[in-house]
This record gives structure tokens, C-alpha cells and sequence, in this order.
């Protein structure tokens, strides 16, 4: 352990000498004022339709929601969703809570939830792509490894500087998200209810266990999971670049299977097995609002212990490979 | 000093250590604290019954609109028919009597359009608890319902083109469900007791069908009756008869469904609507 904090230390460094870390705050930083905008035309359009009253939108959402379920158009895994939405929104009715309450905090939670499948995925692997395939086109791994240091203690440290900077993205793009956005809706509404603890228990929701949390700690939470599904990416991105030697062809096997993951969520509801992909189970913040898993049966436990399993080998992986290997040209 | 400051390496590495570490504690503890509150969830008892500490102030503010600004907001609620099905311009009765009483000077707001499709009496009932429906009706001032015409003629059966009705399904569904409306008229009163409502009649889609034209013309006839009975006891509620308007001119007025109106159809309830609207209240029209 003596001999790790070095090399940690000069892994860091070496991270943010690198171009890409700066260009992941660049793109958040153009991308949330986008998006802010778009809410805010919307927001703008809704004011003049329902006069600034949510809970007028809010029952028009619900009607418009119940209409569809008598639709034989409407695919029956739509329903389902459907089904669910409105129990939730009439139970935010009930007790008199806006669950889009307009602000900075809850825009940031709402950007967040949609940015966990595939937007922060990507931002990892931007810096998570490159760490090892990097040092071999470069050639500077040969460098590396000349030292007297241990095979897997190098690849240990870099796996611990990942780790270090994918905590920092995830909040950074917290900070940034809400510091943006806030200039537009206001910085308040940390201290909202915001409910959680829904069960889906078929086409039906249970809300005995519902409960109201602060905004701020439904924020929290969320950002927990963000993080572990953040790790898993990046440790399956670390996999990715030790395995192939060119950065970009790293880039792209891990860009295809997450956006191969979007697609499947979307339509995978069939296809019993798919449960077991990394990328079927990314959208863990779900859980928390009570959102239908996209294949049935699908829980927390069972996300977690799916990407765990994914994420644990990718390290085996990452390091039987990396020892053995010869690495000469 | 000089090397120091060419060499920033120290002062990275220990501001990145330190934000890393604290927020990567800071993260665990959401992770950890999202995996004990998603399996292990404690419900609130107090929530989930619509009678809690937020009530009172709730109550406060649904009895703020009955503010006399001449503005009329305007609520619908009931079948497809409130919905508008079968208008190719998708504006239903409700937005186009809206347009014709914007024309005239009035200051209109189409609050909701709570029409669902295939709703019959019963589920329009229970539908009038739900809080958000409630709070739609309380916040308008001029009411319109549509309800009945699942209840009476099965749409979905016939629009299948399974067995149309007979003349003695018909009249068996009417005693109940006439029943049911009354109380329905009576609870949207009771929910809003300033608004206006008007309730809009049925009509016979099947006068053109020789077995069926007179049993359902005596069907729609004895409903329209009842509903009448109930509106004539209140002030403020009124029947909007479309019988009249669809017995001769069913190609023209409905779509392709043969069911519901089609857009000229629903026209024609449309300026029934304004109409009465104009008719309870001279002073508010006037004023304008």
C-alpha cells in the first residue's frame, strides 16, 4: 500500500493535464442551458393554457393519460406505464403537492433522472475509455511498467483515480446542472416533499409504503445511485481499454452497447433474459419515483446485484488480463 | 516559490484528493441511504388518506374562485362525446361553444376537458371524489356534462358491430342508470353549488335504423325526461337538447362512427351551449 499513493497521486495529475476531463464540463455547460431553455417554453406554454394552476395540468395529464388506456392503438406495456403515472399523480393530487414544482433544484432532478441511461454513462466513459488503451498508443504504458512497481498495482491506481473522478462528475454535473438552471427557475425547492416508496405490483401501485422525503435527500439518494451506476460504467469502460488497444475502438464498443441499452429498455418488455444485461438496468433512480421496471419482475435488489456482477468481473477482467499479457510493442 | 508556482502538482493533487474523497463519502451515504429507503420503505400513515396537515390550506384557496371577473371558465366532464370523438378538428363541443362566446365579447377559459372516452354513469361517480377532478369543477364557473350514451347504447358492442341493441335492452337500462344521473347532477351541484351546468342531452344515432328507431327515440326521450326532472328542481342547471338537432340530419351531423357527432355535429350543440350560457346570465353578458 506504501508504494500506491504515488502512483495514484501521478495518475491524477496525469488526468487533469488531459483535455477530456475539461471537455465533459464544456458539454454540460452548453448542453443544461439547452435544455433549461426547452423547459422553459414549455413551462411558458402550459402558463398560458392552464393559467399558472399546476393542479389544472396535472388533471388534464391524468385525462389525457385515462383516454389512452381505452385506445386499442395503444400498446398494452403502455398502459401499464400509464396506469401507474396516474395513480401517482392523483396521489400527488390528494395530498397537494406539485410534483414539477418549477426550479433549479427540481429541474436538476428531473435532468438528472433522464441523464443516468445514457448522458452521464457517456461522460464517464470519456475519461474512462482512454486510461490504459491510451498509455499503449501513446506507447508511454511501456514507461509505466519499466518501473519496479507491481503489474496490478498500477492498474489498481488508475482504477482508484477513476473512481476518484467519477464522484467528482457526478456531483459536478449536480452543481453545474443546478447553477445553470437556477438562473433561470429560481434556486430554490431543496426543502419540496417529493414522494418515494411506491410498489408496482402488476398494473397497480402500492402506496402503502409512500412516504414524503425533502427534496434535497431525494437528491441525495438519487445521486447515490447515479454514482454506483457511474462505477459500474467505468469500471466496464476500464475493462473495454485494456482490452482493445485503440482508444477508439473503446470508445465505440462501450457507445454501442449503452446506446444498444436504450433501445432494448424500450422495447425489450418480451424479452425475459434481457433482465440480465448491464445496460437493461442503468436507470436505477427509477426506483425511487416508482417507475415500471422495464422488464417485470426487476427491483432495486435485483439491478444492483445484476450490475455488481457485471462490474466485479469486468475488474477480474481488467486484471488477469493486464497481468498476463505481454505487452512489448 | 518560483518552481513551486511553474509546478502546480502539489496543489492539484491535494484539492482533487480532498473533493474526491469528501464527495464520494457524500455519495456512498445517498447510495446507502437509497438502498434502505426503496427496500425498507416506511410508509407515512398520515398521507394517502387526503386528510392531513396540508388540508386546511387546500380549502383556503378552493374557495377563492368565485371571484365575479365576468371571465368564464369553462369545465368539462363526462363520455367521449365531452371529449370530442369523431371531430376531425379535435375541439369537441366545449372548445368550439368556447370560440362562440369569445366572439361575442366574453373572456372564456377552457379550464379542463375531462371527458373520457367509453365513461359510463357509474364511473363518472366515483370519478366526482377524486380530488383533482374536484378541484378542476370548483375552480370553473360554467359546468358542462356529457353522460349516458355508454350507458344506454353500449357503444363499444355496437361500433364493434356485435349485436345492436333491441328495443327491450334499451328500456332495462333505464331506470338505473337515470338513477345514477341524478345523483351525479346533484353531486357536481354539491361540489359547485355557484357554477353553472348544463347538462347536454342525448340523441338517437340509430334513427335511421328502422327496428331501432323507436324504441331508442322512446328511450332517449324517457332519459332526456328524467334528467329534466332533476334539473327542473335546481337553479343554475340546465338540459341542453340535441334530440331535435341530430333526428333529421343523422348523415350530416355524425361521423363516420355513426355514433358520435362529427365536427359540424358538434357545432351545432356548440351553439346550443352559448346560447345558454347567454340565457342565465344577461347581467354578466351585458355588462361586458
Amino acid at each position: 500500500m506504501s508504494n500506491i499513493m504515488p502512483l495514484i497521486r501521478n495518475e491524477t495529475i496525469k488526468m487533469v493535464k488531459k483535455k477530456r476531463l475539461y471537455i465533459i464540463f464544456i458539454v454540460l455547460a452548453v448542453l443544461v442551458p439547452m435544455f433549461t431553455y426547452a423547459q422553459m417554453k414549455s413551462a411558458e406554454n402550459n402558463r398560458d393554457k392552464f393559467g399558472g394552476d399546476w393542479r389544472l395540468e396535472l388533471q388534464q395529464a391524468i385525462t389525457d393519460n385515462q383516454n389512452s388506456l381505452g385506445s386499442d392503438r395503444v400498446p398494452e406495456e403502455y398502459k401499464k406505464y400509464r396506469t401507474v403515472y396516474i395513480q401517482q399523480m392523483q396521489y400527488y393530487l390528494e395530498n397537494d403537492i406539485n410534483p414539477k414544482e418549477p426550479g433549479g433544484v427540481t429541474f436538476t432532478r428531473e435532468f438528472m433522472n433522464n441523464a443516468v441511461g445514457l448522458f452521464i454513462p457517456l461522460l464517464i466513459m470519456a475519461i474512462a475509455s482512454d486510461l490504459v488503451s491510451g498509455e499503449r498508443t501513446t506507447g508511454t504504458i511501456k514507461m509505466l511498467l519499466t518501473r519496479p512497481v507491481k503489474r496490478w498495482k498500477v492498474l489498481l491506481s488508475k482504477l482508484i483515480t477513476l473512481i476518484m473522478f467519477v464522484s467528482i462528475i457526478v456531483v459536478s454535473a449536480y452543481i453545474i446542472c443546478y447553477v445553470i438552471s437556477g438562473a433561470v427557475f429560481g434556486y430554490k425547492g431543496f426543502g419540496m416533499p417529493i414522494f418515494t416508496g411506491f410498489k408496482v405490483v402488476g398494473t397497480d401501485v402500492d402506496m402503502s409504503a409512500v412516504h414524503a422525503v425533502d427534496q434535497w435527500l431525494y437528491m441525495l439518494m438519487q445521486a447515490g445511485l447515479i454514482w454506483f451506476v457511474s462505477i459500474i460504467v467505468a469500471m466496464l469502460a476500464f475493462m473495454v481499454s485494456v482490452l482493445v488497444r485503440s482508444t477508439a475502438a473503446s470508445i465505440v464498443i462501450m457507445m454501442a452497447s449503452l446506446i444498444a441499452g436504450t433501445i432494448l429498455t424500450s422495447m425489450a418488455a418480451s424479452w425475459q433474459s434481457a433482465k440480465y444485461l448491464f445496460m437493461v438496468n442503468l436507470e436505477l433512480p427509477d426506483y425511487l419515483s416508482g417507475g415500471l421496471p422495464p422488464i417485470e419482475g426487476m427491483n432495486l435488489g435485483f439491478s444492483l446485484i445484476v450490475l455488481s456482477v457485471w462490474g466485479i468481473a469486468s475488474l477480474f477482467v481488467s486484471f488477469i488480463v493486464f497481468t498476463k499479457r505481454d505487452i512489448l510493442n | 516559490m518560483k518552481k513551486r508556482n511553474l509546478d502546480s502538482a502539489p496543489w492539484i493533487w491535494r484539492t482533487i484528493s480532498t473533493v474526491s474523497i469528501l464527495t464520494t463519502l457524500l455519495l456512498l451515504f445517498g447510495f446507502g441511504y437509497a438502498i434502505k429507503d426503496v427496500i425498507f420503505p416506511e410508509g407515512d400513515a398520515q398521507l394517502g388518506t387526503g386528510q392531513q396537515t396540508t388540508t386546511p390550506a387546500k380549502d383556503n384557496e378552493q374557495s377563492k374562485p368565485a371571484v365575479k371577473d365576468g371571465k368564464i371558465r369553462m369545465a368539462v366532464i363526462g363520455d367521449s362525446l365531452a371529449r370530442g370523438t369523431g371531430d376531425d378538428e379535435g375541439l369537441g363541443f366545449v372548445r368550439r361553444a368556447g370560440n362562440l362566446l369569445k366572439n361575442q365579447g366574453y373572456d372564456v377559459q377552457v379550464l379542463n376537458n375531462m371527458g373520457v372516452n367509453g365513461l359510463r354513469t357509474d364511473a363518472l361517480l366515483s370519478k366526482l371524489d377524486e380530488q383533482g377532478v374536484r378541484y378542476v369543477l370548483q375552480q370553473s364557473n360554467f359546468i358542462l356534462l356529457s353522460i349516458g350514451a355508454n350507458d344506454l347504447f353500449q357503444s363499444g358492442q355496437v361500433l364493434q358491430g356485435e349485436d345492436a341493441p333491441t328495443a327491450e335492452s334499451l328500456t332495462a337500462a333505464l331506470p338505473e342508470t337515470s338513477k345514477r344521473l341524478q345523483e351525479i347532477l346533484k353531486k357536481v351541484k354539491e361540489i359547485n353549488p355557484d357554477a353553472q351546468i348544463a347538462y347536454i342531452g342525448l340523441y338517437n344515432p340509430f334513427g335511421d335504423v328502422k327496428e331501432l328507431k323507436e324504441p331508442g327515440n322512446a328511450v332517449v326521450a324517457a332519459w332526456n325526461d328524467a334528467a329534466m326532472k332533476v334539473l327542473n328542481n335546481e337553479d343554475k342547471m340546465t338540459l341542453v337538447p340535441t334530440f331535435d338537432l341530430f333526428e333529421n340530419h343523422l348523415g350530416q351531423y355524425l361521423s363516420s362512427d355513426h355514433f358520435h357527432p362529427n365536427g359540424e355535429g358538434y357545432e351545432q350543440i356548440a351553439v346550443r351551449i352559448a346560447q345558454e350560457y347567454q340565457a342565465e346570465t344577461p347581467a354578466e353578458g351585458s355588462g361586458k
